[in-house]
């Protein structure tokens, strides 16, 4: 079965919407488009020389960019007003839900529409499986989380729903009635995941994930605690898996004096991803055409898509959208917090509750504390032996719960990669990791920066610095004894992509002056105050192991170039970072970037079947004949992925263009036969101050070039598409009598000033569905080193100094890598001392959570200067980018610990660390 | 409901009826459509809402919109995000912020750079010493919530605008 994506939609909805996924400026607003992209479109244009953000000038000056920022009236076709939505929502989940009380209430202020449960059944709307749970809680029930949304009301005016809003928040208006204690539901999943390595480096693992799968329970008990198989050494997998654990265990609880063991807990909290701009959109529903208009801001543009059409897609008539058009704007913020978030549903039901009017929800502070997505509060136990003489890990248990809040969201995908983390860096050649994932009655939890491996990597660091105590090794000496070499093999039995560098990262950290200055440091400490410093060093995966690059890159005559991309712009400056890869190519910064792009493709005909997770090699085998199949068209932006996911299509097309279409006009212009010898050598060409040049030839303008590329209606347009699974998919394409091989499994060209035409891959290989078995083949690693200053009168700490070393390949945008690592820095700053959630009815489920109660680090908790960072130069020059938003914050943590620990002798096993506790544990 | 003026980036709005209780960021959002100045918190935490009051006095504040009256800004001026680039040209501070690549969501954005303008003017009127600079940005954008830099870059793009122009924000040494 192989079907379009449309078809796709189709097909998963059973209901004929036609699903169109457009940026928002492209569809709706002509002139937005000159003031999103920078170069060549504004006077002041640093970007087109390599310095500035191709979005810095739309930012700086208070450009309509974001999905808040849109209304009715400045989208043309639109109804000239807006109408706004209240998205109400329980702040009990222990009672059972009786229903609104609207009383309060006056005339002037009161909802022209109320959307309730019983109403979205009665139109058929269906929830869609991701987000399985009721969309309301059905009165006569308990709801099944705090902030569950129980109704949504929809006011005529802004002046109506502005003052309904404030008193509804004084007065919460939800009548609730018996109570019968928090909803109890199964665990969301889980999973174990044990290897035991062969006897030398060289010899296959006995037992791995990668070799048996990956094992999961029989069952729960107390709808937490997972039941394992009996244990089997020649059972099935989860048998199997279970012998092998239980084999670990069971040498980590031998006594052996030779042998050095910590058994240790660690819990981390929930926090908010705090985004700065809370998450919104506005949705008309056009009865006439039958069309659903939404302007949404997400992470997961075609999730977000395909999750409306399936949302209607059983609808009744008058709910049933035959079109839905969705467009995509910037975001303010996003951390994970937006990828597969809920709230696009409720902004296209208000819409198709109230057909005919624009209406716009959005939420406030309260609202996105209360129904925001979270980072996961986990539980861990770690158990890790070490021998005694020379350092080396031996073995490692380790048990994670997460608190998963009210819906599944990703909490067990989380789960899992957290599972993948928990050896960090090191060479543990065995492992026994089991996960499990729970409901609960807090906000739901799902994707935030870290995925897990920051509360993993977290307890593990800290463990393995106290391990450095006890062993009386210093703490970077014994992660070096123990690194994970380029080859070794992961926790879960495959080995890494490329050369594993946490050695040079760990040198890097060893002589910085913050190490090497410790103890003079610590004997300099004021009266009244402790210094200490602490280091710590990780490795984070970056990619889903089912990732999608579309791209299409064009030249005019000019020598204008433009570039639309899939990938989302949350901040990290992924346009910039587009247009800097693609100039390695093409010689200029592109005049054009837009991105959250998913509808510039069709020429390429795409279609998918299957879940590219769960595919088997034979379905993927038969599916890859038809030439237009892949394996997913379009994931969302996160995982780290842009930099090596996000901006490779346009690498790849970018490269097709220069050889196909200015070589070639080049060769013209130079006056080169096509049959000189020089013809071939176009990877000796070199861009440079705008010219091409070559050896022994006049540079030539790329301007020129261009105008001669259409000219002889040379390439002058490519499209492209890429999936990743942990390697890249390959085809070869023919294109002007060359057989073409490159990692991209769909290609359209545009020659001259014509149409883009598809060319029919052959020789496709996609990556073996096998490396789904894999936790991760792409990481960055990175190291902190923190010195404190604690006040022991008071516990207040002061961050000193700090360092933080990453390795991620080739850097496209050298400023926004250092700004990732500043703000990662800031974060990571807040989640070990400020930030925290209490879970349940303490908590932001309440709907009384704003700022001010929830402490986020300011400038003064990170002091300009206090952070030193560097960048590891790649080891070849074209050793691809590597994502490393995420891998920054998460080293700091650990070294904050670490440096507590260093400062007074307590060694925190939990978050955050507060004054406080640190008052108390100076006393 | 209460009638009110006010001028903004130099323009006059107004009298107007609004209700007494409608803040100035809706004001300025949902009836201006003027959306450069943010909504983020609501509760003057984050000041993305942040703009520039210009008192007759001829001294320039910011202040927060999210929690204050539009009534409260009655017969006075103010600048917002919009106001600061002039016939299509950047400020000072705006194209130190882009080349310094300042931020990078955006969102907070027209609160830095109405707080940093404010600083750049004040400083100007009334210099500080070299050894004062960091401590003083650092104490003007502390106010400010930015939850992607970690406000280095921010920080580096005022005093780089300062130092290339010490003769007017410092002393003599």
């Amino acid at each position: 079965m192989s079907v379009t994506r449309r078809e796709f939609v189709k097909l998963v909805t059973s209901s004929g919407i036609v699903l169109s996924l457009s940026r928002l400026s492209d569809a709706a607003e002509p002139t937005f488009r000159t003031r999103e992209t920078l170069p060549g479109s504004a006077a002041f244009n640093p970007s087109a020389m390599g310095k500035g953000r191709v979005d810095g000038m739309a930012k700086v000056t208070g450009a309509k960019l974001y999905a808040s920022d849109f209304r009715a009236a400045d989208l043309p076709g639109w109804p000239a007003a807006t109408s706004h939505a209240l998205l109400l929502r329980a702040n009990d989940a222990t009672r059972r839900y009786e229903g609104l009380d609207l009383s309060k209430l006056e005339p002037g202020m009161r909802p022209t529409v109320v959307v309730t449960e019983a109403d979205v059944k009665r139109a058929g709307i269906r929830v869609p499986d991701f987000y399985k749970g009721d969309l309301f809680c059905p009165v006569g029930t308990t709801p099944i989380y705090l902030g569950q949304p129980v109704a949504l009301l929809i006011f005529e005016t802004f002046d109506a729903y502005d003052r309904a809003r404030v008193v509804l928040r004084d007065n919460p208006p939800y009548k609730f009635g018996a109570t019968t204690g928090p909803a109890v539901l199964p665990p969301y999943g889980s999973n174990r995941f044990t290897r035991v390595a062969g006897a030398t480096a060289e010899a296959p693992d006995v037992f791995s994930p990668l070799l048996a799968g990956w094992a999961s329970p029989i069952g729960y008990k107390k709808a937490e605690i997972p039941l394992w198989a009996q244990a089997k050494q020649r059972g099935n997998t989860n048998a199997r898996a279970t012998f092998y654990g239980e084999e670990i265990r069971a040498e980590l609880a031998k006594a052996d004096p030779r042998t050095l063991v910590l058994d240790r807990n660690f819990t981390t909290q929930s926090i908010d991803p705090m985004f700065l701009e809370p998450e919104s959109g506005i949705a008309w529903y056009d009865a006439g055409k039958k069309a659903l208009e939404i302007v949404i801001g997400v992470q997961s543009p075609g999730e977000a898509g395909e999750t409306l059409a399936d949302l209607f897609g059983e609808a009744r008539g008058a709910f049933k959208p035959a079109q839905i058009n969705a467009h995509f704007a910037y975001i303010g913020g996003g951390f994970g917090g937006r990828d597969h978030t809920p709230l696009p549903m409720y902004v296209a039901l208000a819409a198709m509750f109230y057909p005919g009017h624009a209406v716009r929800l959005a939420h406030d502070r309260y609202q996105q504390f209360q129904g925001g997505i979270k980072r996961h509060a986990f539980k861990m136990r770690t158990v890790m032996s070490f021998d005694r003489a020379s350092g080396k890990m031996r073995a490692m248990a380790a048990d994670h719960q997460l608190d998963g809040g009210g819906l599944a969201n990703f909490s067990i995908n989380v789960a899992d990669v957290a599972a993948g983390s928990a050896t960090g860096i090191y060479d543990v050649p065995k492992a026994d990791i089991t996960t499990v994932a729970v409901h609960s009655r807090g906000v739901t939890a799902g994707s935030m920066r870290g995925y897990g491996t920051l509360q993993a990597m977290t307890a593990l660091e800290v463990l393995v610095d106290e391990a450095a105590t006890q062993l009386k090794i210093d703490p970077i000496e014994l992660r070096r004894r123990n690194a994970l070499p380029t080859n070794g093999r992961t926790n879960f039995g495959n080995t890494y992509e490329g050369v594993v560098r946490t050695p040079e990262i760990l040198d890097k950290l060893e002589a910085h002056a913050i190490w090497r200055d410790r103890a003079a440091e610590k004997g300099k400490a004021s009266s009244g105050w402790a210094v200490g410093t602490g280091v710590a060093c990780v490795t984070k995966d970056f990619g889903t192991g089912a990732d999608c690059t579309l791209a299409r890159v064009e030249i005019a005559p000019d020598g204008t170039i433009s570039i639309d991309s899939d990938v989302v712009e949350m901040g990290t400056a992924i346009g910039t970072a587009l247009a800097n890869r693609a100039a390695y190519s093409l010689g200029a910064v592109s005049t054009r970037v837009s991105v959250a792009r998913t509808d510039a493709y069709d020429a390429l005909g795409l279609v998918k079947s299957y879940d590219p997770y769960t595919i088997t090699q034979a379905q993927q085998d038969v599916a890859a004949r038809n030439p237009r199949w892949v394996p997913e068209i379009s994931s969302p932006s996160s995982a780290s992925v842009g930099a090596h996911i996000g901006t490779h299509g346009a690498n790849e097309a970018a490269r097709i263009l220069f050889r196909y279409g200015l070589w070639p006009a080049a060769l013209d212009l130079w006056g080169l036969a096509h049959s000189d010898p020089r013809a071939q050598q176009w990877a000796k060409a070199k861009w440079a101050g705008g010219k091409l040049t070559f050896p022994a030839l006049p540079p030539l303008a790329l301007a020129d070039v261009a105008a001669k590329a259409h000219a002889r209606k040379g390439v002058t347009g490519v499209m492209v598409h890429g999936f990743n699974r942990w390697a890249w998919a390959s085809a070869t394409f023919s294109i002007d009598g060359d057989a073409w091989t490159a990692d991209i499994d769909a290609l359209a060209v545009r020659r001259g000033g014509g149409e883009f035409i598809r060319l029919n891959r052959r020789a496709v290989k996609f990556p073996p569905t096998v490396f789904n078995r894999f936790s991760t083949a792409y990481t960055a690693a990175a190291g902190s080193l923190v010195r404190v200053e604690i006040e022991r009168a008071t516990g207040n700490l002061r961050i000193a100094k700090a360092y933080t070393v990453v390795e991620c390949g080739s850097v496209l945008v050298p400023e926004a890598v250092e700004g990732q690592m500043e703000g990662a820095f800031a974060m990571a700053v807040g989640y070990t001392l400020l930030e925290n959630l209490p879970l349940y009815e303490d908590g932001p489920g309440n709907g009384r959570w704003n700022l001010g109660q929830y402490v986020l680090a300011r400038a003064s908790d990170v002091p300009a200067g206090t952070l030193d960072t560097e960048i590891l130069p790649p080891l070849r020059p074209d050793d691809h980018p590597k994502g490393m938003a995420e891998v920054v914050m998460i080293p700091v943590v650990p070294a904050i610990l670490a440096a507590i620990n260093d400062a007074i002798g307590k060694r925190f096993d939990t978050l955050p660390v507060t004054p406080s506790m640190l008052k108390g544990a100076t006393a | 409901m209460t009638s009110f003026t006010i001028k903004i980036n130099g323009k006059t709005h107004g009298p107007t009826e609004v209700r007494d209780d409608l803040s100035m960021n809706d004001y300025l959002r949902e009836y201006l459509g003027m959306t450069g100045t943010k909504f983020g918190c609501g509760a003057a935490q984050c000041l993305a809402c942040a703009v520039i009051v210009d008192d007759p006095d001829g001294t320039s504040r910011t202040s927060p919109t999210c929690v204050v009256p539009a009534i409260a800004f009655n017969g006075q001026s103010i600048r917002t995000v919009e106001g600061h680039a002039k016939d299509g040209e950047l400020s000072e501070l705006q194209r130190a912020f882009v080349t310094h690549f300042s931020f990078q969501c955006g969102y907070c954005t027209a609160g830095f750079v109405n707080e940093g303008q404010v600083l750049l003017e004040r400083l100007a009127k009334q210099p500080i010493a070299r050894g004062d600079l960091d401590k003083t940005i650092q104490d003007s954008l502390n106010g400010h919530i930015c939850r992607c830099t970690g406000y280095v870059k921010y920080h580096e793009a005022i005093r780089d605008v300062v130092l290339a122009n010490d003769q007017r924000y410092l002393t003599k040494a």
